[in-house]
């Protein structure tokens, strides 16, 4: 009877439909709130999530990883699986913005100016906490916007890189950095910390959320039906812009 | 010399020692389990009796009254086993050296030379510990304990373990070393014959306890 | 031939793993000595305690060290207020390392202490040596083979620590991105494949190096000691 009961789970899985989808980290609030309603409103279906760094994601399918739906933080990452074949370029579709911002601690002072002259490296002490600047999206941004200020010279050693922006999040909730660059939707959903400072969209290549099927994706009738439910339904939709993104 | 009067006890067994060195040389003759391992260890300082005293050259070096308690590098107690546990990451002159330079200069009773000399060590000094014969390692080994100028010497079966030829070998030495450094000696041994050679005041361990037997000539 | 970043990550990995096993010595074997050599009613504790770090998963004790060593952390406050800063900071690499390896290195020494025979040392003492002369005269010297083998294990562990690591001081390119990390790092970059490539055949030749090294300087003292010993 235990072995059956070992079984009865396994079998409950067979029967429904499984979606597979991978999404940015920053993702993580919204496509798990769209996913439950969902699956209330289609039984049926069980959708698996997995959320991390787009460029550890991009990679982990490179490499073979199941995935149906794949939700990028950047165009660099999906372009990558475009590449590789992972991705047919008419599946993809630009869908959501989001905005960089700069965060403290509550407690502190930090105020700053979003212009070359303003001494951001004196600004504040200690460490800067973003997305590792080779990889992960948010790092990508935020180098690019340090650049075009002309502070990004001025951190050297004093910038943290993440595995990915929740990270990076975490560590300025605890203080063990003084600043952080996030996304505005990040910053919105903690209340350890605080917005300081929102960096000009023209400062970086803009921040655009691409959504597409995988080549694995496509044959799956579930997940074709999701992502069109991610792209199209309304109360989705109001879920992102709730979250503060922008459609 | 050594007097004392002590007690001492561990688990099961009882040793009740009371004794005045009479000669230059004290043999202790008994059984296996009898108690004269123990007996020197008490001495040495590597066991502590419960109660008693023990005074070497009328000093103290235990007293369970007074509260005295030297520790055992700082009675100047040598010992000698049955195995010569020569220091294995040294050389023979090392070892030798080592004994040497744990005494201050103005406590040396014997120069380097002259216990070399005694134990015809020579040929064996710059060879390794691993490259000695059993006879030639216990001769170093005697050789290392007096040259750390004690006040006392132990031997726990020392000639216990080589052959006859070895033996007859080695006894000469000690009795020069006994004739030359008179220092006290206290020698534990199954065999009186050793203890008749070298002239010792002999007396028995029996499970713990000594008795003195009337000297035989 | 290798690149800027490449011998960042070489000369990190080689000056964390040097500090960590140096600072390490003296605490292991102290404790290696006390473990050889004594028995207490708490013993088996120091011994499970010593364990830990070895069956917790490495960013756990990551996470712990933040938790007490961060800048915000129960002993880093303080730490910060008298200048000392370990989190994102080389210095903190040294101590997740001396965590994690910390174990490796008693056990080898404490086997050494426990091979010596104490007639060995109850002789030196006979003759005059204090305590603490026949530790470093002889329990020393003897226990070298032991100290050696747990110093390399330790070098090796800290080269190849990663989870701890990361945890703790993140992934700073020159500060701490060791070579474990910086091949990480690599992996998760579009091509980045060759780089990381180099750095695992890097890091095969430095770990190779230390044991080489080690072998050697064991088989000149094996030879110094002889082939039967009455001592190990």
């Amino acid at each position: 009877m235990i072995l059956g009961l070992y079984f009865l789970p396994s079998m409950s899985i067979l029967h429904a439909e499984t979606i597979k989808i991978y999404a940015a980290a920053s993702l993580t609030n919204a496509v798990t709130d769209i996913a439950k309603l969902y699956e209330k409103q289609q039984p049926e279906v069980k959708i698996v999530t997995v959320f991390g760094a787009s460029s550890a994601l991009a990679k982990q399918i490179e490499a073979g990883a199941p995935s149906d739906i794949f939700f990028s933080a950047d165009q660099d990452w999906m372009n990558y699986l475009v590449q590789k074949q992972k991705i047919q370029v008419n599946q993809v579709k630009p869908f959501l913005f989001n905005q960089l911002v700069l965060i403290s601690p509550l407690q502190s002072k930090q105020q700053f100016k979003a212009v070359p002259t303003f001494n951001f490296a004196q600004s504040f002490q200690g460490h800067l906490c973003t997305g590792q600047m080779e990889s992960v999206p948010v790092g990508k941004y935020a180098k690019q916007s340090l650049i075009k200020l002309n502070w990004l010279n001025s951190l050297n050693g004093r910038i943290v890189g993440t595995d990915d922006v929740r990270s990076a999040l975490a560590f300025v909730e605890r203080s063990e950095c003084q600043v952080g660059i996030v996304y505005k939707t990040d910053a919105l959903i903690s209340k350890k910390i605080k917005i300081s400072g929102v960096f000009p969209s023209n400062s970086h290549h803009p921040i655009v959320y691409p959504l597409a099927l995988t080549q694995q994706g496509i044959n799956n009738q579930s997940a074709v039906k999701f992502n069109h439910y991610l792209k199209e339904n309304a109360q989705a939709k109001k879920i992102f812009v709730q979250y503060g993104f922008g459609l | 010399m050594l007097q004392c009067d002590f007690q001492f006890q561990y688990a099961e067994f009882n040793l009740k020692v009371k004794l005045q060195m009479q000669k230059q040389l004290l043999g202790i003759m008994g059984a296996s389990g009898s108690g004269k391992s123990t007996f020197l260890k008490n001495i040495t300082g590597l066991l502590q009796p419960q109660q008693g005293s023990i005074l070497l050259n009328q000093q103290c070096v235990f007293d369970d009254q007074k509260k005295i308690n030297l520790p055992m590098h700082k009675r100047r107690i040598a010992l000698v086993f049955q195995n010569a546990w020569l220091f294995p990451h040294m050389n023979v002159k090392q070892n030798l050296k080592y004994a040497e330079n744990l005494c201050p200069d103005q406590n040396k009773k014997f120069s380097f030379d002259q216990i070399v000399d005694l134990l015809q060590l020579k040929p064996l000094l710059q060879r390794a510990s691993y490259q000695l014969s059993g006879g030639e390692a216990q001769r170093i080994s005697i050789g290392r304990a007096l040259l750390s100028s004690p006040d006392l010497l132990l031997l726990d079966e020392p000639l216990t373990g080589l052959d006859y030829k070895l033996k007859d070998q080695i006894l000469p030495f000690l009795n020069s070393v006994k004739l030359e450094t008179q220092l006290p000696m206290i020698y534990v041994t199954h065999h009186a014959d050793e203890l008749a050679y070298l002239n010792a005041q002999v007396v028995y361990m029996d499970q713990g306890s000594i008795t003195e037997i009337p000297k035989t000539h | 031939m290798l690149s800027s970043e490449e011998w960042s990550a070489l000369y990190l990995s080689v000056k964390v793993g040097f500090f960590a096993t140096l600072f390490c010595l003296p605490f292991a074997i102290m404790l290696a000595w006390i473990l050889a050599r004594y028995q207490f009613r708490l013993k088996f504790v120091v011994e499970a305690l010593l364990q830990m770090p070895m069956v917790l998963p490495p960013v756990v004790l990551g996470y712990l060290l933040l938790i007490l060593f961060g800048a915000n952390g129960w002993i880093g406050q303080y730490l910060n207020q008298l200048g000392i800063q370990l989190a994102f900071n080389w210095k903190g690499a040294v101590l997740a390392s001396m965590i994690v390896a910390f174990p490796l290195m008693v056990q080898p020494i404490r086997l050494s202490f426990q091979m010596i025979n104490q007639q060995l040392e109850q002789v030196a003492g006979s003759l005059g040596a204090s305590p603490v002369r026949v530790f470093s005269s002889i329990s020393l010297p003897l226990a070298l083979p032991g100290i050696l083998i747990g110093s390399i294990l330790c070098f090796s562990r800290s080269l190849g620590e990663f989870g701890a690591t990361i945890t703790f001081v993140g992934n700073i390119p020159d500060e701490t991105r060791t070579i474990p990390i910086a091949i990480y790092s690599l992996i998760q970059q579009p091509d980045g494949e060759q780089g990381a490539m180099r750095l695992v055949i890097l890091s095969i030749l430095v770990a190779f190096g230390a044991l080489i090294a080690n072998a050697y300087i064991l088989q000149n003292y094996q030879r110094k000691l002889g082939g039967k010993d009455a001592a190990m």
